[in-house]
């Protein structure tokens, strides 16, 4: 950090209090993960346990729309990099005031609020499947063959983003060089041009299958009667919320950590091996040590934690500790139940020692119509064996203990 | 139709025969098919009456102003002020929404540029994109998490005894607000650190050294060069925010509605498309024309989008 720009504790204080907002919320809901209350919390905190992983896993509905989502994603990289190459390609061969009018068409879907894309994709697939005379069941209609192409309409702008910023560091004359040496036009795309952009392939690839599988403001309107991952997560949060979405937070934020920190190991690696200095760096010049960093070794042994953690998790057993947390609301709720009785008999007793003098005195203004709702001094407390109302509203009663 | 043709036997020269058919065949099918019929046809739909399928096509089907009438003036003729209110509302929180991301974020898109080095700087680039990895939807539900009646933030405050009485935060708006926030904070960032990026340092410094305080070097020298940034990256937060449905839907309180949110119920709840449309469309104009003011305002233009 250095003070003439801006630097010093402030921007520190600043930048960390930034990453708290950033990983706070994550952090706290992968804690919720493991605790047994049924709804998701940190506080108070009842038991550690993994039971919501199987909770996760045994929802149908959302395993089915992980298949669809993996499907559609597939088929989106598959169209959508092609499309999104070809974009940029034209991008940069055209005159710039037709470029620049191209461009705004192209940027525009990323622009356009995704509930729009949503319903112009179903509207335009409906109405040309009307005019060929196709049915319900055709794919005019087919959710997911309309998610696809609903997707691919924006998602391909963003691959197109990718390739543009690649395409402006590609150096015209290699191709002219190509070209002069006898390679056909083709030879010279393939060849020269290609590989050249293999780097941006494989991001725009990853960003494209990201953003189908995320995507849920244009998936939610055209995926129709299915699901996919993401409109089943939904409609699971709205409906109500239980930890095993912190379970499922807790596995896509441990693949995006074991992918993070492979693809740093392997960026740094090519990086230590272009520059030459790999023999004389510290790490890369070591052999032991070099194969403990390379990005290989690392995801081996990132995947056996994982694999040993899940394993250790799947023998954990929370049962002794959710017996006993039951147990303590059992006897609180005796206790209140105790505390109730006290107060009862507490107020008889003092009922009996001055009621012969109030009660006459005090009829009920609502004629005694409330009596039997009220515990007023007013009504004569006839339950011998009290029939405690519950603090809890009745909920607990087929869990405590009888009363009587 | 003869810029066309030029422009195809540019790329058949570069690139051969195949590969012209490629893009030309590719962008094309993207331009007619993906963006712009779909919008028409969608346009042309919300002009229509609401039909049982047998109707369409047939002599009843014909063009109504009926669905953006009824916007306007709901089913009395009078104005309608619940589905106006919501537009309104929508848009003043996004802009919001965007304001609360600017003032978050060029802090640290200029920490980013010039303040952070070497491990730090690659340390902050991957904390930044690692939590946008994770599903949108978890993303909100984070935020429920922390803010429920029951929430991290409630227990907190109760124990330290700064409130009494749980804070229905969701109610009062705070969690929609806050997931809004985080869910385009990146979109904000990079443009900004794109565009600071580019100033150079001896600027800064040399201000410094005629005595400038901090904060009017930030005024006269990194804010004039970070503008296209932040305005490229709050047309983007402001749409998505704008258009956002998942987070109102997780996050919005019971009597919060958000517009997409009222296009969402015209379809899937009250089966009228063709009104579902109109919204829409009314959606769409609003924003654009809203967004086309922004940039006229701060002499941007649509090129720098994106970059």
């Amino acid at each position: 950090m250095n003070r003439q720009t801006g630097g010093g504790p402030l921007a520190v204080g600043y930048a960390l209090l930034f990453f708290a907002f950033l990983f706070g919320p994550l952090i706290i809901m992968v804690i919720t993960a493991f605790n047994s209350s049924s709804f998701p919390r940190v506080t108070p905190w009842e038991c550690f346990t993994t039971e919501w992983f199987g909770v996760l896993f045994g929802n149908g509905r959302l395993m089915n729309g992980l298949l669809n989502s993996v499907v559609i994603g597939i088929g989106v990289v598959l169209i959508a990099v092609p499309i999104g190459l070809a974009g940029a390609l034209a991008l940069s061969e055209l005159g710039p005031k037709l470029r620049a009018a191209l461009y705004t068409v192209l940027i525009t879907p990323i622009l356009v609020p995704g509930v729009v894309l949503g319903i112009s994709t179903i509207v335009f697939w409906g109405a040309l499947g009307r005019s060929v005379g196709a049915g319900y069941d055709s794919m005019f209609f087919n959710g997911m063959f309309l998610t696809l192409i609903g997707q691919v309409t924006f998602i391909a702008a963003y691959a197109m983003l990718v390739f543009i910023a690649r395409l402006q560091r590609f150096d015209p004359t290699l191709t002219e060089a190509a070209l002069d040496l006898g390679a056909t036009p083709g030879q010279a795309f393939v060849k020269i041009l290609l590989p050249f952009l293999a780097p941006a392939i494989g991001s725009a690839a990853f960003l494209t299958l990201l953003a189908s599988f995320e995507n849920y403001n244009t998936t939610v309107f055209t995926i129709m009667a299915d699901s996919t991952f993401t409109t089943a997560l939904a409609s699971k949060v709205r409906l109500g919320t239980d930890p095993s979405l912190s379970a499922l937070a807790v596995i896509i934020i441990g693949i995006t950590l074991i992918g993070a920190i492979v693809n740093e190991a392997w960026t740094r690696r090519a990086e230590a091996l272009r520059s030459g200095c790999a023999a004389r760096s510290a790490v890369y010049g070591n052999p032991a040590l070099a194969v403990i960093v390379h990005p290989a070794t690392v995801l081996v042994l990132l995947l056996g934690l994982v694999g040993y953690l899940a394993w250790s998790g799947t023998q954990h057993d929370a049962g002794v500790c959710k017996q006993q947390i039951l147990d303590e609301k059992l006897a609180r709720q005796e206790q209140l139940l105790e505390e109730q009785r006290q107060r009862i008999r507490d107020q008889k007793a003092a009922e009996e020692a001055t009621g012969t003098v109030t009660k006459p005195a005090s009829p009920s203004a609502f004629g005694g119509a409330f009596n039997g709702l009220a515990p007023s001094p007013a009504a004569p407390a006839t339950p011998a064996t009290p029939k405690a109302p519950s603090a809890f509203g009745g909920a607990f009663n087929n869990l405590a203990p009888k009363t009587d | 139709m003869g810029v066309l043709q030029q422009g195809l036997s540019a790329f058949t020269r570069k690139h051969g025969l195949g590969v012209a058919c490629f893009i030309g065949l590719s962008v094309f099918v993207w331009v007619v098919f993906l963006i712009v019929l779909p919008q028409l046809s969608m346009l042309d739909f919300s002009f229509r009456y609401n039909l049982p399928r047998a109707e369409v096509g047939g002599p009843a089907d014909v063009y109504t102003l009926d669905n953006y009438a009824y916007f306007f003036q709901g089913n009395d003729g009078t104005f309608n002020a619940l589905d106006i209110g919501i537009l309104v509302k929508t848009m003043v929180a996004a802009v919001i929404v965007t304001v609360i991301d600017i003032a978050i974020c060029y802090p640290i898109a200029f920490i980013l540029a010039h303040s952070a080095t070497g491990v730090a700087a690659r340390l902050m680039v991957i904390g930044l994109i690692v939590p946008f990895w994770v599903n949108e939807i978890l993303r909100a539900f984070a935020f429920r998490v922390l803010f429920g009646a029951t929430g991290l933030v409630n227990s907190i405050g109760l124990s330290a005894g700064f409130w009494d009485v749980p804070i229905d935060f969701i109610r009062a708006d705070v969690a929609l607000y806050s997931g809004l926030v985080y869910a385009y904070i990146l979109l904000m960032i990079f443009p900004i650190f794109n565009a600071v990026e580019a100033l150079d340092r001896n600027q800064i410094e040399a201000a410094r050294d005629m005595g400038a305080s901090w904060w009017r070097v930030h005024w006269r020298v990194v804010l004039p060069i970070a503008k296209p940034g932040i305005v490229s990256g709050a047309t983007m937060v402001f749409m998505l925010t704008a258009g956002a449905l998942a987070a109102p839907q997780i996050l919005g309180g019971p009597s919060n509605l958000w517009f997409t949110q009222l296009i969402y119920q015209w379809f899937n709840e009250s089966a009228n498309w063709q009104r579902g449309s109109a919204y829409a469309v009314v959606l769409l104009v609003v924003c654009i024309s809203f967004v086309m003011m922004l940039m006229r305002v701060f002499k941007v233009s649509i090129g720098e989008i994106g970059r």
